[in-house]
This record gives C-alpha cells, structure tokens and sequence, in this order.
C-alpha cells in the first residue's frame, strides 16, 4: 500500500512536468530549416525523409558532419529561416485550446567552408498575450573536411554547442529526437527529464569520422550561471545545477548502402552534479547503446527505426529528509530511458510514426513518492502530410507539415492509476488523465 | 484488312532497324530500361544533382546532359577540373566516367562518388538521363 502525505505542490510540479513533455514532444514536428536548402540547392526532402525534420537521411547526417558548410556555389545566401507552429490541444482533462503555438528564428548556415552553425531562437506563446523567447538548440561547428589518411578519407570538427546529443551525427539521441521519455526523473541525456541540461548548458566536442563509418566524439560541459539562463529566456527552477568533471563520449558504426542504412553506437556522460548549487554534489554517469535502421529504397516507401536505452548510475552526495520514521533515501541509485521509434513514410509526403517511451528507476520510497519507483511509460502516435519540399514540389526549398499526434500515457510515477497518490476521499488522476490530442500546422521558409 | 495489319508491322520494323542502328552507334544509349534508371538516378543521384532546368544542387543540373558539353551549366561553380575538361558528355563517356570513383575519372573533381558497378544498373541510368531533354 503506497505511503500518502499531503503532496499538492508536488501534484502540480508533476501536471506541469507532464504539459511541457507534451509540448516538447509536440515540437517534434517542427525542425525544418530552409536556409539550408537555400544555401544547397537541395530539397527538404533530401535532408529530411518526410520532407520535414527533425529524423535525418543519411544524406542529412554527412551534412551536419561537414558543418553545415555544403553549398551549390552559387554565391552567398541568407543564412536566416523562420517556423511558425499553430496547435490545437485537447487534452483529458484540462481545457482545449487553439494557439498559435511558437514562432522560431533560425539563424543557419554557412560561414566559410570550415565554419557553419545552427542557432534556433524560439518564441513560444503563454496565452493572454504573454510570449516567451528563449535561445534553443545552438550548434556552431569548425570542420576540416576531405582529410587523407593513408587511403582513407577522414573529417574532422568541432562543435560548441548547448544540449548534450543535440550534435550527434546519427541523430537518433533524445537531444536530436525529442523523444525522451518523460516522467519525474530521468537520465541527463534526456531533455524530458527534470533540471534538464538541455539548452541551459554550454560544451565544445571534438569529432572525427573515418572512412564514412567510424565516428567519434568527445567532449566536456559546463552549465550556465543562472543569471545568463535568465538572459536566454530560462526561469531559474529548471537549472540544472553546477557541474564539474563533466565528459561527453561518442563512438558509433554507420554504413550507408544507398538503399538502406544502419548504425550501432555507444554514448556516455559523466558529471558531478550539485542541484541546489548549494547542495554536495551527485556523481552521475550515463552509459547508453543506439541501434537504427532506415530503408530508403526509391525513396517512394521510406522507413526509419531507432532503440536508444540510456541507463545512469547515481551516487548521490546527500539523502534528502525522510517524512517516513525508520526510513532513510537510498545512497545509490539508477534510472533507465529507453525510446523505440518507427516512422513510415510514403512518396516522402505522408507519414505515420509511433514512439514507445520508458522511463524506470531503482527503489527508492523517499525520493520517488509515493509509491518509492518513478516509473512512467507513454507513447506517442503521430499521422503526417508535408505537401512540398521535394524536387518537383511548388517549392522544395520551404514547405508545410499538417500533423495529427495522440500522446498517451499508460503508467506515470510508479502508476497507472491515483499516479499521485491523493488521500482517500479525494480525486485520483489516472496515467491516461495526462493524455492529450493535438492538432498541429507548421510552415517554414 | 490484310493491309491494314501490316502497317503497324512495317512500323516496328522501322523503328527496330532505328533502334538496331542506334544500338551499334552507340552500345549504350538503348541497352537500359528508362523507368528502372529513373529509381536508379533516385538512389545514386538524386541528392546532389537535380533533373529540373537551370535547378543545381551541390552538383550541376542533369537536364540535357547526354549531348552537352562538360563544364558549361550556367551558374554552376566548377572544379578547375572539369573546366579544363575537353568533353562532351555522350553516353559513351558517361558510361566510362560513372563506372570509376569520380576522383580517378576526372581527378581534381569536387564529386565525391565511388562509381557504379552494376552494368545493368548503369545502362539503366545512362538510358534514364537521355530522356531528359
């Protein structure tokens, strides 16, 4: 029977948690930059399988490898594009709403042709006329390219950039994919999680690829000071903390055979974390594996599939007061995320995609009240249709995407059921009372 | 009757005979299959080189190349390579140039490909890219 207290900030933390995993994930469907196709001459759709980000073709991946610097030579272009999202939300419970839900700068291009980037400024809209900017994903990149060793190519870069994965050259990490699992805790990998790194830190990696299949990265990073995360647009309760020793580590396998692709990668990430600053730090690591798999074939029938499992080891540096007499926080502990994901895109136009997200935590009855895990389990389902961008579209070089997307949660903190443990005589909210249909149009240019 | 059934005979003896005599000009130009070079081009191609007139990506249009004259697209940025280049684009030279890594075809290039090994697959394309006219 689970421990009940009196947990009504908590209860309203955790809905928060939940509409912003939401909205995170909503945002999945948003990260075209046509800037890029204006810099190359390429269409969307040779970058993105369904002709609108974020899951990239491997065409897409040696892009980014080389810096975002490719071009058609003819000349220079703007390095500027803009999005802007429209949302219909209905959640279970809650209030339905129509917004016209973010509007983003993407400042993205070419530099020389060693230099490139990628900066996202995001507008989003709080209601009553309240508007939100805030500096998202930023990745400035330097790259030597076509470097001979022996017989082999090589290339070799740098990146400096603010979410951890974000960078990675698969591009099947939860920073790139916006598919972490969300739920009251989580790996630092994920941006879902809770005090997540992502966007609120700052690191630089050094990356090479060898012979098109072996790549490697490393790295370090460091979070910003709360006053230049309140100078980016970010409220100071989801700091992520101070951290030291941090190391960001990337070795995969990627083998493109033109009609299909597949790779096989490790990541790890180390920190010593304090969150309060004030607090002693945690010794965190997070070790993970990722699998992915894309048929692209004629590109009439393209299928993208990916499994990214990221477990973290804690140690924690204090054990938080119990409320339970007799009752001590564990010392130690682990959460594991894991994410698969299938896309099934058709004429690189319409598209149906399905993630299963998983977020599971060892025991721990005084950190994870009140039923002592913090496991949570979601899916979400999403139906597509991106008209342009494609060689012989009206315009390959900006499109829209109308998306149709079901989120649904089946276990949250620990349950399916009373996931927040109210008294007896007081409402529960089921796991699925989180869930949410939403309706989204997004055009970019 | 009998002479109207012979008319579309005599049409395709005379287009066979086109074909025949095209065929031992040139082994290549009718030796593919359009359609299968068209998913061929998709696969191999597409990515860096557009079908669409006066449409460059990081490589130059593909429109009308079978007949044209090597480095010579307009408002296409070319490798010192291919500018000094002296051919013409025939099937014959596509047939060879395709078939290596672009660096030994023309070394200096900016094209970054291994070449095609398949024969099938590349008369195929090389027939695909002669319809685009």
């Amino acid at each position: 029977m689970p421990l009940r207290l009196n947990r009504r900030a908590p209860r309203r933390f955790y809905l928060w948690l939940a509409a912003a995993a939401l909205l995170l994930l909503a945002s999945t469907s948003a990260q075209a930059i046509p800037a890029y196709a204006r810099q190359t001459g390429n269409a969307c759709a040779d970058c993105h399988a369904g002709s609108y980000g974020p899951a990239l073709t491997p065409y897409g991946m040696r892009f980014k490898l080389n810096g975002y610097t490719d071009t058609d030579g003819n000349g220079f272009k703007i390095p500027v594009a803009v999005q802007i999202n429209g949302t219909r939300t209905v959640p279970v419970q809650g209030q339905s709403g129509n917004a016209l839900s973010e509007a983003d700068i993407y400042i993205a291009g070419r530099v020389t042709d060693n230099i490139g980037g990628y900066v996202k400024v995001a507008t989003d809209n709080l209601g009553d006329d309240h508007y939100s900017s805030k500096l998202s994903d930023v990745d400035l990149r330097f790259v030597a390219k076509d470097v001979n060793l022996g017989s082999k190519e090589a290339t070799f870069g740098v990146s400096v950039n603010n979410n951890p994965g974000f960078q990675d050259a698969v591009s099947d990490l939860f920073a790139s994919t916006q598919l972490g699992p969300p739920g009251v805790t989580g790996t630092l990998l994920n941006p879902s999680s809770p005090n997540s790194l992502a966007n609120r830190v700052v690191g630089a990696t050094a990356y090479g690829v060898y012979d098109t299949h072996w790549y490697g990265e490393l790295g370090t990073y460091t979070s910003l000071p709360l006053s230049e995360q309140a100078n980016l647009g970010y409220a100071p309760g989801g700091d992520p903390g101070k951290l030291s020793d941090t190391g960001y580590a990337r070795f995969a396998y990627m083998k493109d055979m033109k009609k299909q692709f597949f790779s096989a990668g490790v990541v790890a990430l180390t920190t010593r974390r304090q969150v309060p600053r004030t607090n002693p730090a945690d010794n965190l690591t997070d070790l993970g594996y990722d699998l992915t798999y894309q048929y692209i074939g004629n590109r009439a029938n393209i299928v993208q599939a990916s499994f990214v499992d990221i477990l973290e080891l804690r140690h924690y540096g204090s054990l938080p007061p119990s409320p339970f007499p007799g009752v001590a926080a564990q010392s130690h502990g682990a959460v594991h995320d894991k994410t698969f994901s299938l896309t099934y895109t058709f004429l690189q136009t319409y598209g149906l995609s399905l993630a299963h997200m998983q977020s599971t935590s060892t025991r721990d009855i005084v950190r994870y009240q009140p039923y002592g895990i913090a496991d949570t389990t979601s899916n979400q389902f999403i139906v597509f249709w991106t008209p342009f961008g494609k060689d012989d579209s009206l315009t390959p070089m900006a499109n829209l995407k109308l998306s149709a997307i079901w989120f649904r949660f089946s276990r949250f903190n620990g349950s399916d059921s009373n996931v927040f443990g109210a008294p007896p005589g007081f409402p529960g909210t089921s796991a699925h009372d989180l869930d949410a249909f939403l309706v989204t149009a997004s055009i970019a240019f | 009757m009998s002479k109207l059934r012979w008319i579309p005979s005599l049409r395709c003896v005379a287009v066979a005979g086109l074909y025949l005599g095209g065929a031992l000009a040139s082994p290549f130009v009718l030796a593919g299959d359009a359609s299968a070079g068209s998913d061929v081009f998709k696969t191999e191609c597409s990515e860096c080189h557009s079908v669409r007139e006066g449409r460059n990506k990081k490589g130059p249009s593909l429109f009308g190349i079978v007949g044209r004259a090597a480095g010579t697209v307009p408002n296409y940025k070319y490798s010192d390579a291919l500018l000094q280049a002296r051919w013409t684009w025939t099937t014959d030279k596509l047939h060879s140039y395709l078939s290596q890594p672009a660096k030994l075809a023309n070394p200096g290039t900016k094209m970054k490909y291994d070449g095609l090994t398949d024969a099938r697959q590349l008369d195929d394309l090389i027939t695909y890219l002669g319809t685009l006219h």
